[in-house]
């Protein structure tokens, strides 16, 4: 009934997985609860699942072998699993699984889970459970995942009876990926995995339609009116952009909304690739570490249109004082998000992708070039001092690093950021142009998120090259998954920015702790050393003349290969806002310590 | 209805305890419940009863350090529901986005602020007070009847008294037992519903 996962060899090396789908069997069969997952995973379009067994779970690890369809991947910790699930979800718009057994193995998830939850990212968490007797008898591995996860999920289940299996997963990937996407548990008991009953693949679900969660409101009709008119009158209008714009893959109405109103655009770090950076309109990041020039037209505009973002404190500063003189219009699948941090004059409850078609249908052609002019200027002022700052001629320095990696890449790569300065320093000065080419753990800030996730975006997008670009501190928070790496011979290229220290964490003990850099300074391996242990490749950069040379041996070399660029250890993310002030008072050179 | 009308009227007996003021419930650091706009909101949830919806709930304003004064959770006219009347003290900018919140829930049906609207709220307490001395239970006895409470048990040192109504007909009552000794009170916390069609 099954038929193998057909395996493609790419001239490049890269492998090419192909799930067939389970034939559909209308006969009912009697199966056990671990034959219903992988029937239930398999209707869903599942290709790869990231795991790890143990005890609770092995049914299910037993039934997996009869499923070759369902590629599982042995990760070397359970938050990879549920990292690379995440980096799947977001390249490709599917929902990733992860799977995990009971206990320790279900909470090494919580941090993936967590990620996912805060940017809003479609997985689906499969963990063993005790057997359902022992439950709350504090048993072996036993651990209350529902209550641990409750707050860091988007809903999650305890399957009490078999009977409910199937039903129970295919809510979860409609409840994952709909509305507003999010992570789902699925929490299995032992005894459940082995129980019987009768399965019928043509499972009705549309009970779940009523959860209004997995629904997208359409924008009402006044509300668009209203909107529209609101920008006709507009002198200094912004857009601002979020991760909502690529979630609802909503690029072409972005660009063509941007354009005829000519309103400039302003994308937030998980928005970063929504709207290309070489356009006219790009203005770049706001926030903490934006550009002073995007930062001050907040400061002055009179009207804000936010498109699929939540206001974030990194975005906002102290939200007060964030866009001042400004009117919102506020487009958002998730109504919790309205009023929350800036009262919207016009709250649009809505896909991205159909509030911006609608509003395209009303809004009038604009010119905003007086106002784009200026911001211009203020560009220009600003890009001439940060140059100054920024450049050194010694050390491989991040810009160019990045400019080598968009170069050797020729702009194609995705390119996977972990946590700290180079994450600003890639979100700042790499050029975004390509549709979701950009992934990071915005809204957690997860450290050792980039390894993992990079499995994921490959997987899920098997011909583009990846990038991985890290700290020292956050890659050795997942470097065990470089056998994984290996493994599974999944290929992708990691720049590490490597400068002795958790630099961000250093950066804020310069600015805000009296250069007191208490527990920052970090050692780490001989990354060539441990690529050759792990059978990869490893090269060391200590000097900026070989940087390129370096970024196109690494393309040249087959396998997964990590680069240690010995960067300036002290370099600082400039400009940068004080957590908690208003965003246009910006930090650009450092302050002076004895 | 008779809320208004009748009030306490038992005279005080020597050694009076009066009802410790309640400790106001702090939430040091709220962003957005700037002080004096607060008020008490009822919010009305209504949903499936199944494993870990309530938990949610009480999840949820859990995170919002909501001022909880009253939760209630009982069945409704639909089988496999739940309604829980929530009754807490915050601002109003701060219950517009809770109520969104709770409406995410996937376990929740529907959640309604009935704050504004045309409300009937009633809660249920059952108070056992000392009556070691006949005296004192004629007395107890007749203040039960003026504020309409029934006597649900009598043993020789006790009687037990149970009174429906609104939360200050509730406090009125217990204020004027409290000459006699209270010796336990269990309240059910405040279920309410909008008047007529709604």
């Amino acid at each position: 009934m099954y038929v193998a996962a057909t395996i493609k060899q790419k001239p490049d090396g890269a492998t090419i997985y192909q799930a067939h789908r389970s034939t559909e069997g209308i006969e009912a069969r009697e199966l056990t609860g671990s034959q219903i997952l992988c029937e239930a995973l398999m209707r869903e379009g599942v290709e790869f699942i990231y795991g790890y067994p143990g005890g609770a779970i092995m049914p299910f690890y037993d039934a997996l072998t009869s499923y070759p369809a369902l590629h599982h991947i042995l990760v070397r910790h359970e938050q990879a699993a549920a990292h690379a699930a995440d980096g799947y979800a977001r390249a490709t718009g599917k929902v990733g699984v992860c799977v995990a057994t009971s206990g320790p193995g279900a909470t090494n998830l919580v941090t993936g889970l967590a990620t996912a939850f805060m940017d809003s990212t479609p997985i689906v968490a499969i963990t063993g459970q005790v057997a359902r007797p022992f439950i709350g008898r504090d048993a072996f591995q036993e651990t209350d995942i529902l209550g641990v996860t409750q707050p860091i999920t988007k809903h999650n289940f305890l399957v009490q009876r078999v009977e409910d299996l199937a039903d129970i997963v295919h809510e979860a990937f409609k409840l994952a990926r709909g509305g507003r996407p999010g992570p789902v548990v699925i929490d299995v008991p032992k005894d459940v995995q082995f129980n019987t009953t009768q399965y019928r693949a043509s499972t009705s679900i549309s009970s779940i339609e009523r959860f209004r969660s997995t629904r997208a409101p359409h924008p009402s009709a006044e509300a668009i009116a209203r909107a529209a008119e609101l920008i006709k009158g507009a002198q200094r209008p912004l857009i601002m952009s979020g991760h909502g714009v690529i979630l609802a893959n909503a690029y072409a109405e972005l660009h063509a909304f941007a354009e005829k109103t000519n309103v400039p655009v302003i994308t937030t770090l998980l928005g970063l690739s929504a709207f290309p950076e070489t356009h006219p309109l790009a203005l770049g990041m706001p926030g903490m570490h934006g550009p002073a020039h995007v930062n001050r037209a907040i400061g002055e505009s009179d009207l804000i249109i936010g498109v699929g973002l939540r206001f974030d404190d990194r975005v906002t500063g102290k939200a007060s004082e964030f866009a001042p003189h400004a009117r919102f219009i506020h487009i958002d699948i998730d109504p919790s998000e309205m009023h929350k941090v800036k009262r919207a004059a016009v709250p649009i409850v809505a896909d991205a992708k159909e509030a911006l078609a609608r509003l395209m249908e009303v809004v009038e052609e604009g010119d905003n070039s007086t106002w784009i002019n200026e911001v211009r200027r203020w560009e220009a002022e600003n890009s001439e001092r940060s140059e100054s700052i920024q450049r050194n001629q010694e050390y491989p320095d991040p810009t160019s690093i990045l400019e080598a990696i968009r170069a050797e890449t020729k702009d194609e790569a995705i390119i996977v950021t972990d946590v700290g300065q180079h994450q600003m320093w890639t979100a700042r000065h790499y050029t975004w142009t390509r549709p979701n080419s950009h992934i990071t753990s915005g809204g957690l800030g997860t450290m050792g998120f980039a390894l993992p996730a990079a499995m994921g975006v490959k997987m899920g997008i098997p011909d583009a090259t990846v990038w991985v670009v890290a700290g020292d501190g956050g890659i050795q928070m997942n470097i065990q998954e470089l056998a994984t790496l290996k493994q599974e011979g999944i290929t992708v290229k990691v720049a590490i920015m490597n400068n002795g220290y958790l630099g961000m964490v250093r950066q804020w003990q310069h600015f805000f702790h009296n250069g007191n850099y208490s527990e920052t300074p970090i050692t780490g391996p001989d990354y060539i050393k441990l690529a050759d242990a792990y059978g990869l490749t490893g090269m060391r950069v200590t000097k900026r003349e070989d940087v390129e040379a370096a970024v196109r041996k690494a393309m040249n070399t087959e396998g997964t290969v990590l680069i240690d660029f010995m960067i300036e250890s002290e370099a600082n993310v400039y400009p940068m806002v004080a957590p908690g002030s208003a965003i246009t008072k910006m930090i650009e050179e450092s302050p002076d310590h004895e | 209805m008779s809320d208004q009308t009748q009030q306490g009227g038992a005279s005080q007996k020597g050694g009076t305890i009066s009802a410790p003021p309640r400790p106001p419930i702090e939430r040091p650091g709220q962003a957005d419940a700037p002080a004096g706009t607060d008020q008490t909101h009822t919010i009305v949830v209504l949903a499936h009863d199944r494993h870990g919806a309530l938990d949610r709930i009480i999840g949820v304003l859990r995170r919002r350090r909501a001022k909880m004064q009253g939760f209630a959770i009982g069945r409704n006219e639909f089988p496999g529901m739940a309604r829980i009347t929530i009754a807490m003290n915050d601002s109003e900018v701060a219950v517009e986005q809770l109520v969104e919140q709770l409406r995410k829930i996937v376990d929740v049906q529907h959640v309604e602020n009935l704050t504004s609207e045309q409300t009937v709220a009633r809660e249920l307490a059952l108070i056992k007070v000392n009556s070691n001395d006949s005296q004192y239970s004629t007395e107890i006895i007749e203040l039960a009847h003026q504020f309409g409470a029934h006597v649900v048990d009598v043993t020789q040192q006790t009687l037990t008294l149970e009174v429906t109504g609104s939360e200050e007909k509730v406090e009125k009552f217990l204020d004027s037992l409290q000459s006699f000794g209270i010796r336990e009170v269990a309240r059910t916390g405040r279920v309410a519903m909008i008047r007529g069609v709604a």
